[in-house]
This record gives C-alpha cells, structure tokens and sequence, in this order.
C-alpha cells in the first residue's frame, strides 16, 4: 500500500521518530510550539516532547549560538529558521563557529549540529524573502549542505543530519513543501554528500536540486520518450558529488545545469568548471546553465513570472542540444506563481 | 579551601609563562596573534578558583589566563602557541583557540561575543541533563558592546540557565577608551539587571575581592540564576602582541599599574598569612623551572605533517 504524504509531513516524521529513538535531540526555532508550526513540521510535537519543542525570541544569533554550544557539549539540536535572510543573523555562529570548530580544536569539539533552513519562493515574497544564498552555504568548509528536492529525501536526509557528527545543513525550498510521494513509514537514511541518479538516460545529463529538480522532473514529460535525460538530484551541496556527475557525462557527453539561484556563482558554474578540467574528458556539446537573472527577485508577478527557470526552460534546453524545434506553453498563474501541488512517483 | 599560596602560585604561573612567551614572541618564535593578559591574573585565578570540577569555561582571544586558571596543560599551550603538532589543537588554533577539555576549559574564540551563546549553550545542556554545573564565559569590555551578548542575557534568562558571564573591564577595546564607546549615562547593571540577570562588579586587580564576589554569585548562578560579574582591570601590554605602549592610557598610566599589579599583591597577602619568604621564593623558582622546561619541550617539539592541513575539517 502506497502511503503518499507531502513534503513537510515528511520532515515532520523523521523529526518525531528520531526524538523517540535519541533523547538529546531537541528543536528550537519561532513558532515550533504554535499548532501547525513551522509549516506544520514541528505540529504538536511540542505535547509528545514537553520541554524538547523550544519556542524562542527573535534572536537568531543567540539562539542559533545556543544550539552550536548544546551540540559540542553533546546534544543534538534542531534549529529551525523559517526564512534564509534571518538565518543570516546568525551568520557568525553558523560559518565561523559551528562550521570551525572541529577544526581550530583540532577535531576536539565536533559540532553535530542540524540547521533547517527555508528559502522562500512563491507570488508576494519580494527580494528579501526569496534569496536562495546555495553558493555562499556550499562554499563554507566544515558545513555538510543538502538540499532535499523529494518528500522521500526530506526525511531520509533529515535522519542522516541527526546521525552525523558535524553540522548539517538542510536547505528547504518552501516551493515543494505541498510535493507529494510515497513515503517508508519506517527510519530510513539518505546517504548525505551523494547524488542521487533519478532516471536512467543516455543523451544528455541534467542535474538539479530542490525546487529546479521538480521543474526538470516535470520537463521530462514535455520532452517525450524519445530524449534520453540522465537526471540527476544533486542532494548535496558540500561536498558536491563530482564522481556521479562526471560518470554520467563520460557516458552522455552533454550536460545541463539548472539552479534556481542568480546566475553569478552559481552551483552550475561550479560544476562546469569541474567537468571542463577533464583532460580525457571529450564533450559533444557546450555545456548549458540555466538559472535566474543576476539580480533580486522582484515582488511584481509580471516579473517573477520571468525569474525562475521552468519546466519549459529546462525542456527547451534538451530539445536545442538535440536540434529539434523548441515547445511553447501558455502558462496559469497557478503554474507560475503557487507551489506545485503534485505528487511524484 | 584553596589557601592563598596556591592562588598566588596560579597567578604568579599564568605572570611568568607570558612573560616568556612575550621574549619567544620578540623571537619571532611564535607566529600566532597573541594577546597577553599580563595584570588581568586576578580575575582568572579568582573566578576560576571559586568553580567545581565539573564546571565548564570558555573564553576569547586573550585567554592563556583562563586557561591555565581552569588548570589547563602548559606545555600543549606552549606547542599551541609555537604551532606544533602535540599542541592542545594540533597547531590548527594558536593562542585565540584555547582548550583543554580534560580540565572542563571546553573553547575560547576571538569573534567577539561569539563564546557567549555557545556558553549559554553549554549552560542549556547541563540543566536538559540535571547536572550540578555551572558554565562561565569570559569576555571583555569590548565585546560586551556586540548585540548577541544582549540577546544571549534574555535567553539565559528566559530558560533559567546556570550560566555566568564574567567580563573583564580593562577599559580598551584595542585602544578605544571605554568612556569613548559608550554614552556618560550608559549603565552596564542597569542594562543586566533588566533582563533579569544578576549583576555584580568587583575590583578585577584584587584577588580576595573577585574571588569572594564570584563565590558569592556563584551560588545563586548554580540554582539556575544568570549572571553577570564585571571585573574592572588592567591591561598591562598592548591589545595584541608584548610591548608596553604607553601614549593611549589615562587612568591605567605604569605608575598605577605597578601599584594595583594583582600578582604582587597577592604575594603580599601570601607573605601575610604567614607563609616564609623562603617558601614563597621557592615555589617560585619552582615555577619558573617548570615554564622554562615547558618552553624547551615546545620548542623541540615537531610541526604538524603537510597532511594535516585536510584532517579535522569534518569529525
């Protein structure tokens, strides 16, 4: 029997079965005791776990430095920041503390540490609640960055960062959090630091994550049968998984990124750079990049409906590689502006 | 009880290892930023005398002096502070990056303020476990000015955590006059005390006074009340490196160093209770001893292998 539950009540779970098995988790973020909390991922947790659900102050540096300081005393906090910008009041404690501590100890004060963090995309959010900032927490040495782009992934990735000893970064795209799928309901890891093969093809590689990996998924169905993508969920952002990329472009010979962040510095870039240091590497076709503008996101939907990537972008990409004539589509504002509400195999 | 002799001794160690390291420095020695809290001895020595065992530490950039308090190992110190491989991190940390966790001095960091949430965090763990123990962050004047301190007091107020911040006021942040930072009518107690964190203040340069006032908040920190001591001191060098510069001073001119200097006063006390000046000379030549071998083993010690540059990034 198929148990199809959405994205959040994903994370919910894992969150709910590892506090049952490992008692020094606890979480802590705003709202995370509210009914429905942050997103419904900590909902009524807070009356199963009296005293291991903190609500907190607006104080993103303090409590974020609370965490850092309860996991190299041996906890395993949680935290939880609704929105990446007010993360970054806590930028000292995530990059320059829990990201070096194991480090400048040498290795005697180990951080394990998990920090959910959500980024913002849908209609009315405006360029201080949309950033997706992927570059600047995958470039930090010491944070393991992932980025679930599947219900099935959220929690396998969540259980994961609550077994590793380091701080893990989780980066939600608020985008997929009503995605659905067939969930285990049992414990179950995902492997942090790997990419994952999502279908088998031999023409081109396309390799995507969070909310770009849905808009590829669904491109699949654009294309037809007859274009043969290797798709590939990136998973992690620290490390990148160069060994799957670059086995699926030895065998396809053409590659295309899709991020879903501004195109300066992007995860794309950083992988073509990789793929095109290959010696032996021979490519049938330049490598292509799709991503957002060099620029905020706009608040106007007249303009955020030009921002991201789109299904039809990442098709159209595949379609020129194989030199047939590109697709149009007539989008709904529902398409463009709302967060998908599908579910995936 | 510790009795004063063994309070001078700490005092008098923490004196006479930086003031070698400060000639290892000018040897170019040590290529480490290094911040000597040479006239500070009192508050380190006198705090740390009033902990249990159990009792965690951290502190900042200028730290040597908590360390050693907490009873840190000198030697890995020294091999830390000269960046070789048996130092207490490895030769990954130098003089900002104390630790020794056997003896419970769990980090030190020199972002300002940065050690005060991850104190508050460790305070969080030992009351989530029921422990008996009480955390103590040292942080200076200067950082006690960085917003996060402010929002760390709410928090260890709001969760009721065994948490003590002890702040060393030697009235510069590098060389910028305290009085310069903050406006004529800036009130430290008032500020503390409205979040309902205790406050009390104590003469830094004076050992008997910081240890009794640490003592004595102590107790109430340990059945989960926050606080905060402020320990007015001197800075005797410079914020960074050995030399004594002397243009920026005003209160803390050498004339007033000399009179206040902690560790001669506390041998003075010493001398007082009773204890021979033969046996107050002989701990201190013991001292000494004890530095000088401390330093040979670290300079005879190995660097760390190229390798080592990839190893501890991840635990």
């Amino acid at each position: 029997m198929p148990r199809i539950i959405q994205f959040t009540e994903a994370i919910r779970e894992a969150t709910d079965q590892m506090m049952e098995v490992d008692k020094n988790i606890f979480v802590m973020g705003l709202g995370v005791t509210d009914k429905g909390g942050a997103d419904g991922t900590t909902n009524e947790l807070n009356l199963k776990y009296p005293g291991r659900i903190l609500d907190v102050p607006l104080s993103e540096g303090a409590f974020t430095g609370m965490a850092v300081g309860a996991a190299i005393n041996g906890l395993r906090p949680i935290v939880h920041h609704g929105r990446v910008e007010f993360s970054l009041f806590a930028a000292d404690q995530i990059f320059t503390q829990a990201a070096k501590w194991n480090y400048m100890f040498g290795g005697n004060n180990n951080v394990p540490l998990v920090l959910r963090v959500n980024v913002g995309r849908q209609w009315g959010n405006g360029p201080q609640h949309t950033q997706s900032l992927y570059a600047l927490f995958g470039s930090v040495p010491g944070l393991k960055v992932v980025i679930p782009s599947t219900p099935r992934m959220a929690k396998g990735l969540l259980v994961s960062a609550l077994r590793d000893k380091n701080p893990v970064v989780i980066l939600e795209s608020r985008w997929i959090f009503k995605v659905k799928q067939d969930v285990p309901d049992g414990i179950y890891a995902e492997p942090l630091g790997k990419s994952r093969v999502a279908k088998d093809g031999k023409y081109v590689t396309v390799v995507a994550y969070g909310d770009g990996f849905i808009a590829a998924h669904e491109a699949l169905s654009l294309i037809g049968a007859e274009a043969s993508v290797e798709l590939i969920d990136l998973v992690s952002l620290n490390p990148i998984d160069h060994e799957t990329i670059l086995n699926s472009v030895k065998k396809t010979g053409r590659l295309i990124c899709v991020d879903t962040e501004p195109n300066a510095f992007d995860i794309g870039s950083e992988i073509i750079s990789k793929i095109a240091q290959e010696r032996s590497l021979k490519l049938k076709d330049a490598p292509v990049s799709i991503s957002c503008p060099n620029t905020p996101c706009p608040t106007s939907t007249a303009l955020t409906e030009f921002y991201y990537p789109t299904k039809v972008d990442v098709a159209n990409a595949v379609l020129r590689l194989m030199n047939k004539p590109t697709i149009a589509h007539q989008f709904t504002f529902e398409e463009l502006h709302l967060a998908p509400n599908l579910t995936l195999p | 009880m510790i009795s004063p002799l063994e309070s001078y001794k700490k005092m008098f160690l923490i004196r006479v290892a930086e003031e070698e390291l400060a000639e290892l420095y000018k040897k170019e020695k040590i290529m480490s930023f290094v911040h000597f809290y040479v006239g500070q001895e009192a508050v380190a020595v006198g705090v740390c005398d009033a902990l249990q065992k159990g009792d965690k530490a951290l502190g900042n950039h200028r730290s040597h002096g908590h360390y050693l308090a907490k009873g840190g190992d000198l030697k890995k110190m020294i091999c830390e502070l000269l960046g070789k491989e048996n130092g207490s991190a490895h030769g990954k940390g130098g003089s900002m990056h104390m630790i020794d966790k056997s003896v419970n001095f769990v980090g030190s960091t020199p972002i300002l303020g940065s050690i005060v949430p991850i104190s508050c965090g460790s305070a969080f763990e030992q009351k989530y476990n029921k422990k008996p123990d009480v955390t103590v962050a040292f942080l200076g004047d200067g950082a006690f000015e960085e917003g996060i301190v402010y929002e760390t007091l709410n928090l260890a107020a709001l969760f009721k955590l065994p948490l003590l911040l002890v702040v060393e006021n030697n009235l510069f942040a590098t060389n910028t006059k305290v009085k310069d930072r903050r406006s004529d009518t800036h009130n430290v107690e008032k500020i503390v005390t409205g979040f309902g964190v205790d406050y009390r203040r104590a003469d830094g340069n004076d050992y008997e006074d910081t240890h009794k006032k640490a003592k004595e908040i102590l107790a109430s920190v340990r059945t989960g009340r926050p606080a905060v001591l402020e320990c007015m001191t001197y800075r005797h060098m410079a914020h960074s490196g050995p030399v004594f510069n002397e243009d920026y001073r005003e209160e803390d001119i050498l004339e007033k160093r000399l009179e206040k200097d902690p560790v001669k006063k506390m041998r003075q006390i010493v001398v007082n209770s009773g204890i021979s000046e033969k046996e107050v000379t002989g701990a201190e030549e013991e001292i000494k001893k004890f530095v000088i071998n401390s330093v040979d083993f670290a300079l005879k010690s190995k660097y760390p292998p190229k390798e080592n540059i990839y190893t501890d990034v991840y635990a």
